[in-house]
């Protein structure tokens, strides 16, 4: 329950900063919006049916050294092993869209556990791009206030890097720009990046690439689920 | 300057009720952070919607340009044009990169981060991929795609670049064959090819609703990723876009071959949904940005009319003709578009009298025009700061049906908008600095890699 509000706090807490950052660049220019006058006030699209389409592989995955929460070195392409991967670059002093990517991840982690074929298939990572400040011990922490209590929850882990020597070719591997923000002054708390997500079969291939719009848990969960249909059918 | 990548993300699903007091909660934030952010995907000349950014000024206008056989080195070419408003070289070329050949150049476009810009050859079929980001006022050639016709399956004319996330999409004109069946194509970030999705016709239709026919044409490509849905329009393949304008329009049955349709996607699963008769070759797709407005304009370049495609009250994707462009029987041929950030002012372009017209169209159903302006002897291309303040037109639309002698202005010219009129900044000639016929102007800037 603690963890649970943790949860929702820091959310909102992060949203909220997103929100008055935000402010800024909407400015005066106001849009000619139509608000809609009935109820409808929905985004959602209807879903493919799993299956009824394809997903193309778009690059290798790369591997690259990385390290657990406990402080443990693995070669992350071992960890793409055995399961389908959805890998996230982030990093835990974000202000905007890395909270938001960690809340729609965590809705996933939960909505996974609807289906247990999903649940024990699939694998989530979490990876910084700021192993400077993101050591074992602070993403063990985020790790605490993101990841699923629900039974059944696939599995979610949070990686870093030793270094940012370690961490150079991953970036470069997963078109990664990352940079400090020129507009913060001397203080290089924040960072240039733009958020992507993968989406990785269990044979190291990226099958797609998620911005935040399109990492919408139910879509994620049925791309898995068309991956799936495919390994029980010929394959690729 | 400001400058900011924004997610898009817009589906706001049932799965929040199913996760309890902190993602309701959650679930109320992202609406509201998709009520705030919408307004600001709004880019520069209605850029794709997955790219940061300029929202404050542009530093740099990279022009891809055609080479003119006997102009400087002939070869296609991108040029960059200085419009920091405080340097010394405002409104000066300030770098030029050739490649090595002509190919009629005319379209391209920035991957998601910004740090590529892809410019497409309409005859070679060649992808020319430039490094923007390490040097903005110095872009360099790393990288050209030469096999694009044999990679793709037999798809020719590469001409939109579309950045969708980790990728590109390429929109075609034709085939190996020449002819205007054309396809849309997926390539990753680096140069890889992906996939090839065909423009669907009434023999492989791919499932599609078709209102009259499918005709298989391709021009532009565009995404309103909120809605999942994707909208292509048609134009015609290389036999005709590559011949004289002048001999094509005599040839009764070369111009029975352009297109007439425009296709909605589901963008997702890139399947074909509907296809809408939009007679007269729609061109160019322009998406509102407000987060209501479910609706695209689109221009017919034989016919002179503005189109509205729209999601209706009844959820049902429609297509209708909502105004004259000019007066159609003199066929002004509409070319260009660009619609402002606040979705209340549509530009267009008409090449054959070079007229910029400007139309209200807060009531999208009833676009009125406002003003209008001759530009040169012929105009094509528009570009639209992200504020809406300052215009940029060239006036090459291609190599073979551009216009001859006094009128062959080759230009671009830069204006600012106050609402009210166009006023000129500055103008550069395209022959004059051996430079050629300019078609696709895109911005760039230093601040979109540090902030």
């Amino acid at each position: 329950m603690l963890v649970s509000v943790l949860r929702t706090g820091l959310t909102l807490a992060l949203l909220a900063f997103s929100f008055a950052a935000l402010g800024h660049d909407v400015g005066s220019h106001k849009p000619a919006i139509n608000t809609p006058k009935d109820s409808r006030l929905e985004f959602a699209f209807p879903l493919p049916v799993p299956g009824s389409y394809e997903l193309p592989p778009i690059m290798n995955a790369a591997g690259g050294v990385v390290l657990d929460e406990e402080g443990a070195k693995h070669e992350l392409a071992d960890l793409l092993r055995d399961r389908i991967i959805v890998l996230a670059f982030i990093y835990t002093r974000c202000g905007d869209v890395c909270p938001m990517a960690s809340l729609q991840l965590s809705a996933l982690q939960d909505l996974a556990t609807e289906t247990p074929e999903v649940a024990h298939g699939v694998r989530l990572l979490s990876m910084s791009f700021d192993p400077d400040y993101d050591t074992p011990v602070v993403i063990k922490e985020h790790a605490r206030i993101w990841r699923s209590q629900k039974k059944g929850a696939p599995e979610w882990r949070f990686l870093t890097a030793p270094d940012r020597v370690a961490l150079a070719p991953l970036l470069v591997a997963y078109n990664q720009s990352i940079g400090p923000k020129s507009d913060k002054g001397s203080s290089t708390s924040e960072f240039y990046h733009i958020f992507r997500a993968f989406l990785i079969d269990r044979k190291g291939k990226v099958r797609n690439i998620y911005s935040l719009d399109f990492l919408d848990p139910k879509l994620v969960v049925t791309d898995i689920k068309t991956l799936l249909l495919e390994e029980k059918g010929a394959g690729r | 300057m400001s400058i900011r990548s924004y997610p898009d993300h817009s589906e706001l699903r049932g799965w929040h009720s199913k996760l309890g007091l902190r993602s309701a909660l959650s679930g109320f934030a992202l609406a509201m952070f998709l009520t705030n952010a919408t307004p600001t995907l709004s880019d520069e000349t209605c850029q794709s919607p997955y790219m940061p950014k300029i929202t404050g000024e542009e530093e740099f206008v990279y022009v891809w340009t055609l080479g003119v056989e006997g102009l400087g080195d002939g070869s296609d070419k991108l040029v960059t044009i200085d419009v920091r408003k405080d340097s010394a070289t405002f409104g000066k070329v300030i770098d030029a990169d050739s490649v090595g050949g002509r190919g009629e150049a005319h379209h391209g476009g920035f991957t998601d981060d910004r740090r590529h810009f892809w410019a497409a050859g309409l005859d070679d079929s060649k992808i020319y991929i430039f490094d923007v980001a390490t040097n903005p006022a110095n872009p360099r050639l790393i990288k050209t795609i030469s096999n694009f016709v044999e990679e793709t399956g037999g798809a020719a004319g590469p001409h939109g670049a579309y950045a969708l996330p980790g990728r590109m999409l390429i929109s075609t004109l034709s085939n190996k064959s020449r002819d205007g069946r054309a396809a849309l194509v997926e390539y990753s970030n680096d140069g890889k090819y992906v996939a090839t999705h065909w423009m669907p016709t009434d023999k492989e239709n791919g499932g599609a609703k078709i209102e009259k026919i499918a005709d298989g044409y391709g021009y532009d490509a565009r995404v309103l990723p909120r809605k999942n849905v994707m909208l292509t329009s048609s134009f015609t393949g290389l036999d005709n876009y590559m011949r004289p304008l002048g001999d094509l329009i005599k040839d009764a049955n070369a111009m029975k071959k352009f297109g007439q349709t425009m296709v909605l996607w589901d963008f997702h699963a890139r399947k074909p949904k509907q296809v809408f008769h939009v007679p007269g070759t729609p061109l160019e797709v322009r998406w509102a940005w407000g987060p209501y407005n479910n609706y695209a304009f689109t221009s017919t370049a034989l016919t002179s009319k503005l189109w509205l495609v729209y999601e209706d009250k009844d959820g049902q994707w429609k297509a209708k003709e909502v105004a004259d462009i000019g007066d159609p029987s003199k066929t002004p041929l509409p070319v260009d578009l660009s619609l402002s950030a606040d979705d209340k002012t549509l530009f267009v372009d008409t090449f054959m009298d070079g007229m910029a017209r400007v139309f209200d169209v807060s009531d999208p159903h009833k676009p009125k025009q406002i003003y209008e302006k001759k530009i040169g002897s012929q105009v094509n291309m528009v570009s639209q700061s992200w504020d809406g303040k300052r215009l940029y037109y060239t006036s090459s639309l291609l190599a073979n049906w551009d216009k001859g002698g006094k009128d062959n202005e080759q230009f671009l010219k830069a204006y600012t908008w106050d609402g009210q009129e166009l006023k000129p900044r500055f103008e550069i000639d395209f022959t004059a600095e051996k430079l050629g016929r300019p078609h696709l102007m895109s911005f760039g800037s230093a601040s979109l890699y540090t902030n």
